[in-house]
């Protein structure tokens, strides 16, 4: 594809009003565009109960500044206009998280997001002025003709992990995540983890893109990052009780997912092998539109299942497959897709990594294959992780009874406006499940376009055909599902009505929803062999004796990063801060004269 | 040969063996317990029983308690059309194919735990609950095994990978072999539901995985779950066996019957097994598992410092 370029006249000092559009932001903008209108029009339905007491004005103006922010960053051409819009997009982030600011946990929450995130500007102000000195501009594309000498370039690289690492959420600068998605409003919270965090990927692409050369280290430091988040990410998901907050981690997990791609992807590049760089690349820039796709629906479910059920925690529902069927059918889909299987897109893009992690496991030099098979290894572990935490997710909150109610009150459907743009990205999530070919095309080509080969050249055959296959093997699947179906009706046949009885218990003669698996006791086995790695903790004591009395009992999990290493962090800041006060000057006017000082030796120096 | 003909020949051999050996597994059992036991082709009967009756469903159950079935045979059909039958090689061939093995088994296993979840007994929550764990592990030791096999025929194509069309020289790569051998063993023992990780008998101890899970289901619902079972087993035999017999002769009857001597072999293996030993403990189980890891993990260490 050939890049765009669209300019007009702009008098900030150093800033130009650059716009490109080439490859690499074509695929970002595709999600950023899907996820802005879908939520959008989510927001029509769901924002309805808010209108008596809020006002929403405020918020609208926000949305379309976020909107606006995100496009004009993946669209940016110039240092200046990017960070100028990366700023855009973290005030009005801000803003859209602490909507609901009457509740202390929100505005805690939104407070940490606006520290980390600002955080992370000023390592990214400081790598932007890196490369502009080297590139004597501040455009991107005279960047990224310039050379790179090895140290200035790692010096960038990692200023890149981690300054966009903290927008993406690796681990361990990701604890702004967890608790920002749970506290906003659920639009922003699908578009935060569809979109958002998607731009400190996009970050670290296009610094990728601008510093041609890196050394060896940079492939294995994003392949160990990947591993770290995608594996710790799920596990965290499986310890949650909150919808909001499990999703939120498997947003964690699915950018481990993508940082494992990209790793891979640089490997090959750095190994000079573009067809394994185009692989790894391809398959991490469509698991970002995947990954926006189905976790776009998952939030958008969530919502609808929160303002059904005015909670969320999951060990309080069940059994709303009866009253919100549709909801319950577009989660399973989502669900099915972030689990990667067949079908549906997640599985497109991992099948996509797995084969690049195996050509780099064949063609690799030794550490270079081990970490592959690692790499390998991790994805199949998370695999099966987010299939346990998806299968427990769907199976609490939409099947068996309603844990605390007799019955879930029938009242208000979910209005049509919060249906319709689920229904929109489950279509896009069947689409590219089926029909992959042009979706892993454009991926294809950005992945190219990243580093810096020609598409034509390579044996991208190798890949298609595979995937031809696949999708022969769904649809034959499908196939077999309605073979299967209409045998079971002609066995059925002459023996309906089919009888309908109590779930079998084995002899109780009283069942009730109590009897039911709860998502903590479902995922029990699975955090208690890894209780050290989560500390997992657990208050209150269990049943003793024959007639025990009523007792309570509560566990969590507890992120390592937040625990051990920023809450010691800002402990410490604080208690320095207050030192520092102690010493502070209590008087206005000395800090006059401070400024007039100042502005004196400013004179001086322009003078002299 | 038209490929719809192909994997229809491939189907129905498949229906019609796999029963038979199940029935082979039981009667060792029997031997080993000094019964009679029942007939080999007990699996047969039994299917044609359930087939017949009618379904009972709970009332707290939805759509998905009757969809988990259908898709767990429709995807152990599509599995079985990647793994080759003795001579006849698999009908569906390509680079990458042990994802999608891997991955719609996946999709089974989503919907029987879902379909678990869905009856709300706490009986089937917890064999969900373990299913969920220990698939997680056996997804470990199956990765490995692929990642071994796959560097050691140099293909990521399941037929090729197993030595169905080139056999594996056990001369060249003994030691590898052995140890993805033994560690492929238990990752069918845990993946179909065999002691020592479940036992396939039993539904009515808290201790039961596969069986208590789908305690709710009758009639052709249970009919399409058992067969599923049957054809896994059967299935997951028929990697085994191109590893551990890699003998290829040229001459169709010849080979056909080695494959069958060799499918009696791991049957009358999986029920000594069966016989000698008692179901682990729950809390054992897990390190069963991580050694079938470990042991395929030695198998690519070694095959790495062996180049």
């Amino acid at each position: 594809m050939i890049e765009k370029l669209f300019q007009l006249p702009w008098h900030v000092p150093f800033g130009e009003f650059s716009l490109k559009l080439d490859p690499l932001s074509f695929i970002f903008l595709i999600p950023v565009a899907i996820m802005i209108l879908s939520a959008a029009i989510y927001a029509v339905g769901y924002m309805r109960p808010f209108k008596a007491t809020k006002s929403m004005g405020l918020h609208i103006f926000f949305y379309f500044l976020l909107s606006s922010a995100l496009v004009l960053i993946v669209l940016a051409n110039n240092v200046m206009l990017f960070l100028g819009a990366w700023e855009m997009m973290t005030i009005s982030t801000y803003f859209l998280i602490v909507f609901h600011d009457e509740k202390a946990s929100v505005r805690r929450a939104g407070f940490l997001y606006f520290v980390m995130s600002h955080c992370g500007t000023f390592l990214l102000i400081l790598m932007f002025f890196l490369m502009a000195q080297n590139g004597g501009s501040m455009n991107f594309n005279v960047i990224s003709h310039s050379k790179f000498p090895v140290l200035l370039a790692s010096a960038v690289f990692l200023l890149a992990i981690v300054g966009f690492g903290v927008k993406a959420g690796f681990i361990p600068v990701h604890i702004w995540l967890p608790h920002a998605h749970p506290a906003s409003p659920t639009h922003v919270s699908a578009l935060l983890s569809g979109v958002t965090i998607k731009t400190g990927i996009y970050g670290i692409c296009r610094v990728l893109w601008m510093v041609g050369v890196l050394p060896d280290w940079c492939g294995y430091l994003l392949l160990i990052i990947g591993v770290l988040c995608g594996v710790m990410g799920v596990l965290y998901a499986l310890g949650q009780h909150e919808l909001k907050k499990l999703l939120a981690y498997h947003s964690i997990e699915n950018i481990g997912i993508i940082a494992l791609g990209m790793g891979v992807g640089l490997l090959g590049r750095s190994h000079q092998m573009p067809y394994l760089a185009v692989l790894g690349f391809g398959g991490a820039l469509l698991h970002v539109v995947n990954h926006a796709l189905f976790k776009g629906l998952l939030f958008l479910g969530a919502g609808a299942v929160i303002q059904k059920t005015h909670t969320g925690e999951m060990d309080q529902m069940g059994g709303l497959a009866r009253v919100m069927p549709w909801v319950s059918l577009l989660f399973l889909v989502g669900s099915l897709a972030i689990c990667g299987l067949p079908l549906f897109n997640g599985f497109i893009s991992e099948f996509i990594i797995y084969f690049g992690l195996f050509h780099g496991l064949f063609y690799l030099p030794l550490q270079g294959a081990f970490s592959c098979a690692v790499g390998i290894i991790a994805l199949a572990l998370m695999g099966s992780l987010a299939l346990a935490c998806f299968s427990k997710v769907y199976g609490t909150v939409f099947l068996g009874q309603p844990r605390h109610l007799k019955e879930w009150p029938q009242g208000e459907r979910t209005s049509s406006w919060m249906l319709i743009p689920m229904l929109f990205l489950g279509g896009w999530c069947l689409w590219i499940g089926l029909f992959p070919k042009t979706m892993a095309n454009v991926a294809f080509s950005s992945g190219a376009y990243l580093v810096h080969t020609d598409l034509s050249r390579l044996p991208m055959e190798n890949i298609f055909l595979p995937l031809s296959f696949i999708i022969s093997g769904a649809l034959l699947f499908l196939a077999l599902v309605v073979g299967l179906i209409i045998l079971r009706r002609r066995l059925l046949k002459d023996l309906r009505p089919l009888p309908v009885r109590e779930t079998w218990v084995c002899g109780f003669s009283q069942v009730t929803s109590r009897f039911q698996y709860t998502s903590s006791s479902f995922a029990r086995l699975i955090v208690g062999m890894v209780r050290t790695i989560l500390f997992f903790r657990r208050e209150g004591e269990g049943v003793k004796g024959k007639f025990p009395p009523k007792v309570s009992m509560r566990s969590s999990v507890h992120d390592a990063s937040e625990e051990f290493l920023f809450k010691p962090m800002f402990v410490f800041l604080t208690g320095l801060s207050r030192k520092l006060d102690i010493n502070r000057i209590r008087h206005t006017q000395i800090y006059l004269m401070y400024i007039f000082l100042y502005l004196i030796f400013l004179l001086a120096w322009k003078l002299k | 040969m038209n490929i719809v003909f192909l994997i229809l020949v491939h189907w129905l051999i498949v229906l019609t063996l796999a029963p038979l050996f199940t029935g082979v597994i039981t009667k060792v059992k029997a031997f080993f317990a000094g019964k009679k036991g029942p007939s080999v082709f007990q699996a047969y009967f039994d299917l044609q029983k359930l087939f017949q009756k009618s379904s009972v469903y709970s009332s707290t159950t939805t759509w998905i308690f009757r969809a988990a079935p259908i898709v767990n045979l429709a995807a152990v059909l599509v599995l079985s059309l990647l793994v080759p039958v003795g001579v006849l090689k698999a009908p569906v061939q390509f680079a990458g194919d042990i994802f999608l093995a891997a991955y719609i088994l996946g999709l089974a296993r989503f919907f029987m735990i879902a379909a678990g979840l869905d009856t709300g007994s706490s009986f089937e929550g917890m064999g969900a609950s373990r299913e969920a764990f220990f698939s997680c592990l056996t997804e470990l030791a199956l990765f490995m095994n692929f990642i071994t096999l796959s560097l050691v025929a140099r293909s990521i194509s399941l037929s090729t990978m197993i030595g169905a069309d080139f056999p594996l020289s056990w001369k060249l790569m003994g030691p590898i072999l052995l140890l993805v051998a033994a560690s492929f063993f238990i990752v069918i023992l845990a993946e179909n539901a065999r002691i020592p990780v479940d036992d396939p008998d039993t539904h009515l101890e808290l201790t039961m995985i596969h069986e208590v899970m789908i305690l709710d289901h009758s009639g052709v619902d249970l009919a399409y779950m058992f067969y599923a079972a049957i054809i896994k087993l059967f299935v997951f035999a028929g990697i085994l066996v191109p590893i551990i017999f890699p003998i290829q002769t040229g001459n169709i009857t010849v080979d056909m019957l080695v494959f069958l001597g060799a499918m009696l072999v791991v049957s009358i293996m999986i029920g000594v097994v069966e016989s000698v030993m008692a179901r682990l403990r729950l809390n054992r189980v897990q390190n069963l598992l991580l050694i079938a890891f470990a042991l395929a993990f030695f198998g690519f260490v070694v095959k790495m410092w062996k180049g």
